[in-house]
Formats: C-alpha cells, structure tokens, sequence
C-alpha cells in the first residue's frame, strides 16, 4: 500500500541543515491502523508531509498503492492526494466561510464528481460522522469534536484508501478524543488504512502498529510497549 | 470547474468586504465611462475640420496709429507685395477666422423682416478669399475683382452679391441643391437684399463652440477700420519663413502702424482647443490612476486575503486541489465580485449620465461604453488577481499541517 | 495612553508596508484630486471684493426685441447701451454709479528706442475708482468733472506704467494715445481681481485693461468698441453717433449702495426710467429690470465653467472610489487581527480604548494621506496651469484655507473610513475568536 525505502528530506536554511528525514524505511500494508509517535522535532511531522504528497522528498523512493510517485508533477499529486488520501488535521482546518455541507463538499468539486454523486456522498459521510442534521450549520457553531468529526467527514466523503491523520485529537479534551477515535477505529475496521502521527502512547496504544521516529528514523516497535518510556530514553540521549 | 456555488455562498459571509470592492468597481466604471464620454466628446469637436489649409497659413493683425496711415493704399499694396513673395500661394484682407473666438454675426432671412433668421457669421474678403482659405465652390462663381468694395466702420450698405457654406445655405433653403440656391434672394438688416452668388463647400465660424459654427457668408469688401488682418496662404513647408518676412516686409514699411499677433493656423487651432485639451488630459489623468488604485486595490485585498487564508489554501492543496484549481478560486472570486460591481455600474453610469445631460448639457453617452468598461473592467480585475492568485498557488500544501 | 497607541499603530503600520502604502496612496491621491479641482472651483467662486460685495450691484434693463427674449427665460441683456451707460450714470440716483466698456488704441512711443504700444482700454466714470478700490501707486482716479468736461485723461495700469514709463511716477506726464495727448492722473498697482467680475462680457478670468479714460470720450473721440457687441435692432444711419444711439448693448452699468436695502428704491428708479424711455419708443418688452450683487452675479454669470465642475465631481467620486479601498482595506487588516483583539479584551481592554487605539491608527494614515495629498495637489495645480496657461492665472495656487480644508478632508475621510471597520473589529466578543483559530 505504501512503501518508503531510504527516504531523505532535508531543510537547508543559510546556516543550519536539518536532517528531518534520514533513509527513512517504512512499509504500510493495506488495513493497516499505524500510530506514529516520536519527540518534537523528530520527523514525524516531516513524515506526514512526504507521504500525504504534500512535499517532495530529496532522495529515495516512495511508492502509494505500487506506483512511485517520484517525479510526479503538480497536478499528478494533487490527483492522487484527492483519489488516494484523507487528510485529517490537529487543528480540522475546516473552512470558515464554508457551511458542513459545502466544506466536505471541497475535495469532492476537485475529484469532478457531479452534484447528485456529491450531494450523496456529502451526506453519507456527515451521517457516517452524526452531524447530518447540521449540514447548514458553519463551523464556528460547533465545538472541537463536532468540528473534527466533520474533517473526518471531509476526508472520507471520497472513499479515500487510507486517511492520514496529524495529532487528530491534539486539540481535544480526552472525551471527545476517545469519541474521535472510535470513529477511526471503526473507519479502519471497514478497511481503510490509517496512519495517525500522534505524541500521545494512550492512543498509539490503541493502534494495530506502533511506530516511533527518533532523529528522522524509523523504529518499529511493539504493540504495548511503554512508549513513555521511548520518549524520556530519547529525552535523556 | 465550477465553484460557483459555495465561493458565492462564502462571499455572502463576507458580504462587507465584498460589498466595498463591487462599489469601488461599480463607482469606478461609473468615473471611467462617462469620463471617457466626454473626451470623446471634446474629441469629436475637434476633429472637425475648419475648411482651411491650415498647415499652410498664417494671419497677422494691423493697427494703424497715425494720422500718416492711408489704410486704403496701404492695403492694396501690401497684399500685392504679399501675394508676389517666393512661395506665398495667396492672400486676403480678412476681419476673423476660423478657430480665433471673435468676430462678426448676422441674421439672413429668406423674406424681408421675417422674425426668424439664419445667424451667419461674417468673413469679409476680397476676390482672392477662396484661394487663400482653401475652400472650394460646390456651385457657382467666385467674387470678380471689380466688384470687392470697401467698407468703413458706420457703413450699412451690403453689395449685391455674397459666397454662403452649403450649411449655412442648406438652413435658408432646406429644399434646393446647391445649383438651384444660386442666384437666390437673402435679406440682411430686415430687408436689404442679397444674391447667392456662390455656394463653397465647407468652412467654420469663428466660435468653436457656437451652435452654427458651420454657417458662414463671405462678403466681397475690404474693410477699412484702422485695424484689420491678413491671411495669408503658402506653399507646403514655407510658412515659417514667411511669417517671417510678411512681417518684416511690413514692418519696413514704417507708415505708422503695428503687426500683431502673427500666428499660424495650427497655433490658432491649438489655442482654440486648449481648454478642451486640457480637460481630456485631466480627465485621462483621472480615468488612469482610478483604474490603478482600483487594480492596486484589487491586489491589495487578494494579498491580504491570501495572507489570510494560508492555513486554508494548503488544506485545498491537501484536499487535492492543483495549483490552477486554487489561482482558479481567487480569479472566478473576483469575477463574482467585479461583474456584480459592473451590474451596479451600468445602472449608476446611466443615472450620473443622466444628470450630466441635465446639468451640463452633454450628449447621452453611446450604449457600446457599457460593455466595452466591463470588459475592460474585468480584464483589468483579473489582471491585478493574477499575482496575488498565483502567489497563492505556489503555497505549499504542507501549510495544511502547520499548528500555526 | 495616546502615545502608547501611536506606538502601537506605527508598530502595525510597519507590519504590513504594502497594505499601509496602498491605503496612504489611496488617500493621498483621492485627496490630490479632489484638493486640485476644488482649489479651481473655490477660487473661480471666490469673492472678489469681500469688503462691499453685497453693496455693489449689477443693473440690467431689458432694451430687447419685442419678438425674442435676449436669452431663455425672458432674461435682459447681460450688459446696457451706450445710452443706458451714459444716462443711468448722470442720473446719480445711486450712493456710487459707473458705466464703462472696453476699446484699444495705440499709445505712441515716447522715444526712439520706444515701440508703439496696442493697449486696452478700460472706459469709465470716476466713480469707478471709488466702487472697485483699484490700488493707486501713484496719483488718485480722475474727477466728476473729468468726466463732465471730457478731459483727456488717463490712469495707467502697473504694466502700461512699466512699458511706457519704465515705472517711474508719471502721474502729470502725458502721453499720446490714437493721435491725442491725455495727461496721466494716477498709476495703478497690481490689480487682477478674479474674477473679474464688472464685466464677464469676454471672459470672467481675463486680464484687465492697460488703461482707463473717461467714458464720456467714447463719443467725444468716436472711441472703436472692443468686447462684445450685441444688437437686435438694424443700426438707422452711417454715423457714429447713429451706432452710439442704437440698441447694441456693449457696456456694464453698476451701482453702489450705502446700505443694500437701498436696491428696492433704485428699482423703483429704473422703473420709472423704463417707463420715460418706453414713452419715448424704446424698450419694446416688458419691464423687466434686474440688481445682482457681486456674488449674485457671478452666480447669474455661471462663472465657475462647467469644465471646472464636471472635474469636480469627478475628482469627488474619484476621492470615494479611494476611501472605499481604504475601508475594504483597513477591513481586511482590522479582520486579520480579530486574534489580537480578542486577546486585548480578553486582558482587559475595553471597547473604547480598542476604538481609540484604531482610530489612531486611522488618523495617522489619515495625516500621511493628506501630506501626499496635497503635494499631489500642488503638483496637480501646476499641471492645471500649464494646460489652460494664462486663463488660469490666480486660480492655480494653494492659500491657507485649503491646505487646512485638505488635512481636515484627509483626516475626517479616513477616520470615517475606519468607523466601519473598528466598530467591527472591537464589536467581537472576548472570548470567541481565542477558541478556534
């Protein structure tokens, strides 16, 4: 489903170059549910960044779904961003000026579907989430977990094979977070694979894998590992 | 791609923002339309033509001041050495010309005392007028020198025959060709009579903004008031070193006079328009830099808004938008802006127009302004959003993972 | 409390130089224009005689055709005869009185290296000199006497002083004008009212004559007319004393009143002087006689030219057009900052003060917008005078009234225009723009 080998990125400013990636191997099978943890600055969020295809990597390769997209131009990307993936963000990043309907409307205007496509996947996707009832609403009206459920909406609404998810619960109380992450689990169980970057072990724990980047590498770790305890280790080195 | 929908529902959410910039635009074209009228206005005024060979001319005022002045002599010898200089075509006595603000009306009837006249204005010239204006007849004869007479300043007496414009001759006897008004009785003072002698094809009145500028008699008399003009013609690229020694010529003659104001016919021209030039250049000084602080504008608000919008930009991107679907976005924004601005300006064009007509006496303003503004107006528009949109497009989609 | 506003607004100000750059130019060049045009028409209506405008009056009398009125609706002539010019003055029934025309002639050189000289003349009544307080250099205006006794008499323009005299005191020198010695009885120093209000015949903004002598030698020396000359009656007879008696309007008659009240009586006056002269065959219309006061007149005269004001409007909806941008562009600003906002309420601040620190901001842009203004308007009167040229003379330059009414324009028009946009932004609740975002 998705496969890096030996992925580099790096940031270059006038003085100082960040390794953010560093031969960065990984491979996610199809129906995967794979939690991402790792300190700041580790890499994660680079990670998510070069697997979401929202920014090219120096070196190495990268295949989505057996296609590498090393090479790829704009609009190829923008293509198999909308075709392929579901974009789940900390901070939902919905659209303020947009009401529900018409922000999980987004992605499916750039996938061309036509209105009566839309307008059913639109509103099977905000039942899928509980919200179909406030499609008129504007997303200053709801609260933090209506909100994300909403981009869980969105992310869904183009029956993407796998959903990426940063910090998804990151500006959530812990009930709403839990509500947020039954919905993934459950999203999974139907077959989507997910990747969630998270600095949270409570919810890694609640993945099928459990990753943990540490200097822009990769560390493949047990389910049920203490990944506090990962983390002070990486703090004392 | 059609966005239509939810960037117009997004609008609606802002509507202030929106509002300011589709009233500006509307306000806008309103400026530009009827601006751009009245230049065309002035345009068309100037553009029409004098009758004269006005790159070959040039006319000169005499004042006598002594005792010693024989005018009579005076102007028979002075416009006999004129006419032979090397590469003078032609010269007259003339009271006035075309284009220089003053000079002499009168009333022509078809019947004696008849209340309403046809206003004329005067040129009073010798056998040699038509070749030195530059005029041609359209039907009958030019003046014989026998009969150009001379005229003092209380003189009431007209001579028996006269030159009209076909204009001026058209408004007398609106029926008749040129042919047929030959021969033809006009009455002057009530009712002394005149005959048309000749029609000439075109030629203006001295009042660039009179309503009969086309009407013009040309008199066969030679005026002796103390102070009159000559006009003289020349041979292409001549003119300037005549001035010169037309001038001089006189001025040797030390008969107690003086010369004055020696102005060529394109000078005169110039000095007869610059008012209205100088309105069309302010004019277009103001159609310029509104349509610039309207662009500017329009930039100034996309960048902001792009500057804004970052974070949501790169959510698109992130959603799968390619670049052009995003500069796509802010240029169909502000088309939906700009063309409900033009909307309002029609109607707002039309109304300050209206009031122009009414308070200023302008013309109506042409129907093809209209679309020819909105075009323009919304080229102009998406112009001044292509940097903005496409600074926007170049936003990397990773800003959609940004905390901050 | 100020002071820390203008750091703040400075600080904002500075943050986003293109933003602040364009609302500065908007202003900046909304007000040049509108400062330039309305600096043209202010000075084209401006008073030209503050001092007893409203006790001079215009007369006119309506001599017209039975057929046609002089102008539509049923208006007199803008000027009077030579008969209305000469009997109106003598009949003195007014505090002051002055008919008066124009002609030229040339004044003769005085030396050899002298050359003759085409001057203008202004031909008038002694009290000319009294009711238009031209100012003397040298010498005074001629007498009634003068007047009476067809003195060959003359008062000489600064110029014509200049040209002739080289600017020596002439006052009782002579000179030689269309071949007769007049004695020079008083220069005058610069004198350009505008407008030139006594006689708009030719040109409200013209320049004034080189000369003045007597009216009552028009007849005497059978002076030439110059200006305009409108008749509706066919001249009877080959004399100039034939052309003098016609109904050709050609000269100005103005009165002076001690008290403008005084104009009801001397209605009453030209009404019974219309009245003789209907008795004696002229005035075929009806009565139908007219007192403008200096102001009335130029308002009568329309001598603001419409290009003036059609410039005018269109460089005030020009100013509009820029105070729109400004507001959608301090809008926007204001709206990108709903954060910070939110978080002065939230610390304490309250509305007002949040109104007062933008509208700091406001004025600040305000003052700079201005300053750009009005050099752009100087710039811009310079360029309107180098179109028109010397029509324009005196209505191109900035006194200190309009400086003031152009900082006053800027700063009211963009403190109106952040009205919107800092009730707007200070109108957010404290709490609400913290959560999200």
């Amino acid at each position: 489903m998705l496969k890096m080998t030996s992925v580099r990125k790096t940031f270059r400013t006038d003085t100082i170059e960040t390794h953010a990636l560093r031969d960065f191997d990984l491979q996610v099978e199809e129906g995967d549910f794979v939690a991402v943890t790792g300190p700041s600055g580790s890499g994660k969020t680079t990670f998510l960044n070069v697997a979401g295809l929202l920014e090219t990597f120096d070196d190495g390769d990268y295949q989505l779904d057996g296609k590498s997209v090393q090479g790829m131009n704009d609009r190829q990307l923008a293509q198999l961003r909308n075709e392929k993936i579901g974009f789940i963000f900390q901070s939902f990043n919905l659209l303020p000026d947009l009401n529900l309907f018409d922000n999980v409307d987004v992605p499916l205007r750039y996938r061309g579907f036509n209105s009566a496509e839309r307008k059913q996947r639109i509103e099977q996707a905000l039942e899928t989430v509980g919200l179909a009832n406030r499609m008129g609403h504007y997303p200053a009206q709801l609260s933090g977990g209506q909100q994300q459920r909403v981009a869980i909406a969105r992310a869904l609404a183009g029956s993407p094979r796998f959903l990426l998810a940063d910090e998804p619960t990151g500006n959530l109380d812990s009930n709403m977070a839990s509500g947020v992450l039954d919905l993934l689990s459950e999203i999974n169980a139907q077959g989507t694979t997910i990747i969630m970057v998270t600095h949270d072990p409570s919810l890694a724990q609640r993945a099928q894998r459990n990753i943990f980047v540490r200097d822009g590498q990769v560390t493949e770790v047990q389910t049920g590992t203490n990944i506090q305890e990962l983390l002070q280790q990486t703090a004392q080195v | 791609m059609n966005q239509i929908g939810p960037i117009f529902r997004a609008l609606l959410r802002n509507k202030v923002g929106a509002l300011l910039l589709a009233l500006q635009i509307a306000l806008t074209m309103t400026i530009i339309v009827n601006a751009i009228h009245m230049i065309e206005n002035r345009s068309s005024m100037m553009a029409r033509e004098s009758g004269m060979d006005e790159a070959n001319q040039f006319h000169l005022m005499y004042v006598g001041y002594k005792d010693s002045f024989n005018e009579r002599v005076a102007v028979e010898t002075d416009l006999l050495e004129i006419r032979k200089l090397n590469g003078v075509v032609d010269a007259t006595q003339i009271n006035s010309t075309p284009l220089s603000g003053g000079g002499w009306s009168m009333g022509l009837t078809t019947t004696p005392n008849s209340q309403d006249g046809t206003p004329v204005s005067l040129y009073f010239v010798d056998d040699h007028g038509l070749n030195t204006l530059g005029v041609e007849l359209v039907a009958g004869e030019n003046f014989s020198q026998t009969e150009v007479t001379y005229r003092l300043s209380n003189d009431k007496q007209w001579p028996q025959n006269i030159l009209l414009t076909e204009a001026a001759a058209k408004n007398l006897f609106p029926d008749l060709t040129p042919a047929e008004m030959i021969g033809q009785t006009v009455f002057i003072r009530d009712d002394e009579p005149m005959t048309i002698k000749g029609i000439i094809d075109h030629l203006q009145a001295p009042w660039v903004q009179w309503s009969n500028v086309n009407n013009v008699m040309l008199v066969p008399q030679r005026g002796l008031w103390n102070a009159n003009r000559y006009l003289v013609r020349t041979a292409p690229g001549e003119r300037d070193r005549l001035m010169r020694e037309v001038e001089e010529l006189l001025l040797a003659k030390r008969d107690g006079r003086l010369i004055r104001n020696v102005t060529a016919m394109d000078e005169q021209r110039d000095d007869a328009y610059q008012d209205f030039f100088a309105l069309q250049t302010v004019l277009w000084v103001i159609v310029t830099v509104l349509t610039l602080v309207t662009a500017l504008g329009i930039v100034g608000m996309v960048s902001f808004t792009v500057n804004q919008r970052r974070k949501q930009i790169g959510t698109r991107r992130a959603l799968g938008a390619t670049k052009g679907d995003i500069m796509r976005q802010f240029m169909l924004e502000n088309l939906l802006i700009t063309g409900s601005g033009l909307i309002i300006g029609v109607a707002s064009s039309i109304a300050l127009n209206i009031w122009l007509v009414d308070t200023f006496s302008l013309p109506r303003i042409g129907w093809h302004y209209l679309p020819i503004a909105m075009v323009v107006l919304v080229i102009v528009g998406q112009l001044a959003v292509l940097g903005p949109a496409r600074k926007a497009a170049n936003l990397s989609p990773a800003l959609a993972t940004r905390t901050t | 409390m100020i002071a820390y506003y203008g750091r703040l607004a400075l600080l904002s100000l500075k943050k986003n130089v293109l933003l602040t750059g364009l609302m500065i130019a908007a202003i900046g060049l909304g007000i040049g224009a509108a400062m330039t045009t309305i600096t043209v028409n202010y000075l084209m209506s401006a008073d030209p005689i503050p001092s007893k405008s409203d006790r001079l009056f215009a007369v006119q009398v309506d001599n017209w055709s039975p057929n046609e009125a002089y102008d539509e609706p049923n208006l007199p002539p803008d000027q009077v005869t030579w008969l209305e010019a000469t009997q109106l003055t003598e009949a003195k029934m007014a505090y002051r009185q002055a008919g008066m025309g124009t002609s030229y002639g040339v004044i003769e050189p005085k030396g050899k290296d002298q050359k003759p000289y085409l001057a203008s003349v202004r031909i008038t009544y002694a009290d000319f000199f009294p009711m238009f307080e031209p100012p003397f250099l040298y010498g005074s205006g001629w007498s009634t006497q003068a007047d009476e006794a067809r003195e060959l008499v003359i008062v000489l323009s600064k110029e014509a002083n200049n040209e002739i005299f080289g600017g020596a005191n002439s006052v009782g020198e002579t000179v030689t004008f269309s071949g007769n010695v007049f004695r020079v009885v008083g220069v005058l120093d610069e004198w350009e009212p505008k407008p030139k209000f006594f006689d708009l015949a030719t040109g409200a903004f013209n320049d004034m004559e080189d000369v003045y002598m007597p009216y009552t030698l028009k007849q005497a020396l059978e002076l030439d007319t110059s200006g305009n000359n409108n008749c509706w009656k066919p001249i009877a007879e080959e004399t100039f004393q034939a052309f003098l008696n016609s109904e050709c309007v050609n000269s100005q008659f103005w009165v002076e009143f001690e008290d403008p009240d005084d104009k009801h009586a001397y209605l009453d006056f030209l009404h019974n002087y219309v009245a003789e002269q209907k008795q004696l065959g002229r005035f075929p219309r009806e009565q139908n006689n007219r007192l403008h006061n200096v102001m009335e007149w130029l308002e009568y005269q329309e001598v603001v030219a419409d290009d003036a004001q059609m410039m005018m409007y269109m460089a005030l909806m020009f100013l509009i057009v820029c105070l729109l941008n400004t507001i959608a562009l301090l809008l926007a600003k204001f709206t990108g900052r709903f954060g910070e906002i939110a978080l002065r309420r939230a610390v304490g601040a309250s509305r007002r003060t949040l109104m007062l620190q933008y509208s700091v901001e406001a004025a600040i842009v305000g003052v700079l917008g201005g300053l750009v203004g009005l050099i752009l308007a100087w710039l811009g009167l310079q360029g309107i005078s180098a179109l028109y040229g010397d029509s324009t003379e005196g209505l191109t330059s900035l006194d200190g009234t309009m400086i003031a009414v152009g900082f006053a324009l800027a700063i009211v028009s963009s403190i109106l225009a952040a009205l919107y946009p800092t009730w707007r932004a200070c109108s957010i609740a404290p709490a609400g723009q913290l959560k999200t975002q």
